[in-house]
């Protein structure tokens, strides 16, 4: 049976959340991510606008728990459309969410910064496609903010 | 034959029990049985359920194989019981290959060849203790118990936490595999990670349009250049110091390239 | 030292400054900045300005990259493009049978201007099994990626510390995400990044 989430009410709902964003492959692509499949929803794609979000079920939320993090994430399914702001560059990417993830639970308390300006938690993942747009692939982790758009 | 079989029910037995015990009272392995190849297999309504069913099967062989009357048909189920492990491990491998065994622990990690291996030692346990006669004796034969029990924990991924990864923790803090040896070069990434922590890069990035086009290090700085926007924007990062506000950066009209 | 560095460094060094003057942004303007996050494109569907895949052939300056979803690419690379290879390489570097992703600007004869191009950039997260000679064995979901450490090059980021060469305080057990370079055609990877959340 599937922990209950948190009573408080998701951060994102109260507005933009600040988080980390990292990007991930899938779909049957090249090297490690020869075996990755289509993610949660069936239709991921690395060259798409598209993003994992940690709370697309209850068979996810056990896996990512960012709850465990002290961040609380609102229920959001397949499809659903988040836009990722690369914070102190201002520059941003409009998604859906085609996957369950990251790992929320994994890397608690982890902090990225750009300038002066710093998140904590990671909080969503990006395709290669569109993390390519707010930021270069060889940053790896960076700090953003998360807003409906 | 008679012999080796002597300690096969006993250490079969034990192993069965721990593993329903574990399907029966571990919330966290019911928590996870949605993620296992018999939720694949049953409909992940019905894991927790099926799970149950598979723990009380394992009491039943178990209580067979250790409760008088000795038979040679204790074994026989015992074999039954293994063989389908090993069925049902195929077609998990086969079938959800990311799926977890769902056989003794909690661990959510798909299976390999250690869980494999362990099904194969169990069966062919099983098929020794056919001809096991009541009440074996011997040290000899104590010890051929041990050591089987000793290979299935250590085929047992689940128990890893307990005793490989510490293991390992300890070799590499003996070894240090990953010391540094000549720390000469600065790597790039560390006046990357600098530049991103610094004022001019925060001014900058939103104007940037590649990744780093070039770099190279003279007079105590490494210079990184970017495109932005049909310029060139360029950073002079400090090799030493380690403040973000010593990076300077400059934006140029370049003369066309050819 | 090419010319064209020296023109840089002299740029840099003689009329830089702390952050970039209002003046030098002037004419590109915020909606040059931001036309990137314009809706050009419908979130979900396949970016025209991006292509992954393996190169099959490199002609001039031209790259013949397949698509993992059986779509073919041509990149162009010219003289202002980014090329990474575990850090930033010279165009002589690709081979075929490297992965890669592009981002750029689509042409109305369907080739990609690429303003970027990583070559075998992979970003994987799992747990660290063991650490052996100047290796990190990873469980990435149940499968094993090996992970070279790279001298002069590989660096640990633990949380918001600056980097270090050292990555000595790598635990086995721990989670980590490695963003490195792949060995075509193996389950190895050159470490460029581990980012270790402590």
């Amino acid at each position: 049976m599937a922990r209950s989430q948190s009573t408080d009410p998701p951060v994102d709902l109260l507005g933009p959340v600040q988080g980390e964003v990292s990007w991930f492959c899938c779909g049957a692509a090249w090297g490690p991510c020869s075996t990755t499949g289509k993610g949660a929803c069936g239709t991921c794609n690395s060259g798409s606008l598209q993003h994992a979000w940690p709370n697309t079920s209850d068979a996810c939320w056990a896996i990512t728990r960012p709850d465990s993090c002290g961040v609380g994430m609102s229920r959001r399914t397949c499809g659903f459309s988040h836009r990722t702001t690369a914070l102190c560059s201002g520059t941003s990417v409009v998604t859906t969410i085609a996957d369950c993830g990251p790992q929320t639970d994994l890397f608690c308390g982890e902090r990225s910064c750009c300038g002066a300006t710093c998140a904590s938690n990671r909080l969503i993942d990006l395709t290669p496609a569109a993390y390519s747009r707010i930021a270069s692939l060889s940053t790896g982790l960076r700090p953003c903010e998360i807003s409906v758009p | 034959m008679h012999g080796i079989a002597a300690p096969q029910p006993y250490v079969i037995a034990l192993f069965l029990i721990w593993a329903a015990l574990m399907k029966l009272l571990s919330r966290r392995m019911r928590a996870q049985a949605g993620q296992t190849a018999l939720a694949r297999l049953v409909g992940a309504a019905r894991a927790v359920p099926a799970l149950r069913i598979v723990a009380v099967l394992e009491l039943a062989v178990a209580a067979a194989l250790l409760l008088p009357p000795a038979s040679p048909l204790d074994g026989v189920a015992a074999t039954a019981l293994c063989a389908g492990f090993l069925l049902y491990l195929t077609y998990g491998r086969l079938a959800a290959p990311a799926s977890s065994c769902g056989c003794l622990g909690s661990h959510a990690r798909p299976v390999n060849w250690r869980g494999f291996g362990r099904a194969g030692l169990l069966l062919a346990m099983s098929v020794a203790a056919i001809w096991a006669g009541p009440y074996p004796g011997g040290a000899t034969l104590v010890a051929v118990g041990m050591v089987e029990a000793i290979a299935l924990l250590a085929l047992s991924a689940e128990l890893d936490h307990h005793w490989l990864t510490p293991l390992r923790r300890l070799l590499v803090r003996v070894r240090k595999p990953l010391a540094v040896v000549s720390p000469q070069d600065i790597p790039l990434e560390v006046s990357l990670r600098l530049l991103y922590a610094s004022p001019a890069y925060c001014s900058a990035s939103a104007w940037l349009t590649s990744d780093v086009q070039d770099t190279w290090d003279e007079d105590g700085r490494r210079f990184v250049v970017y495109a932005a926007h049909g310029r060139t924007a360029v950073f002079a990062v400090p090799l030493s110091g380690g403040d973000p506000s010593a990076v300077r950066v400059a934006l140029i009209e370049e003369p066309a390239l050819t | 030292m090419t010319s064209r560095r020296q023109l840089l460094k002299s740029a840099v060094l003689g009329g830089g400054a702390g952050v970039v003057a209002a003046t030098a942004l002037g004419s590109l303007g915020p909606e040059a900045a931001f036309a990137k996050a314009a809706p050009d494109v419908e979130p979900g569907t396949p970016d025209p300005n991006f292509a992954e895949g393996r190169i099959r052939s490199i002609k001039d300056n031209t790259l013949f990259v397949l698509g993992s979803n059986w779509v073919f690419h041509r990149i162009r690379v010219v003289d202002g493009t980014s090329l990474w290879k575990l850090g930033p390489v010279a165009f002589d570097q690709a081979k075929p049978g490297d992965g890669l992703y592009a981002r750029g600007v689509r042409m109305p004869d369907g080739v990609l201007a690429a303003e970027s191009v990583w070559f075998n950039i992979v970003n994987v997260k799992g747990h660290i099994q063991n650490i052996t000679s100047e290796k990190v064995h990873l469980d990435h979901n149940g499968k094993q990626i090996l992970c070279h450490l790279v001298a002069g090059k590989s660096v640990a980021v633990y949380s918001d510390a600056p980097p270090s060469a050292d990555l000595s305080q790598l635990r086995v057990g721990q989670h980590v995400q490695v963003l490195g370079a792949w060995r075509p055609d193996t389950n190895e990877v050159d470490i460029a990044t581990v980012f270790s959340p402590h």
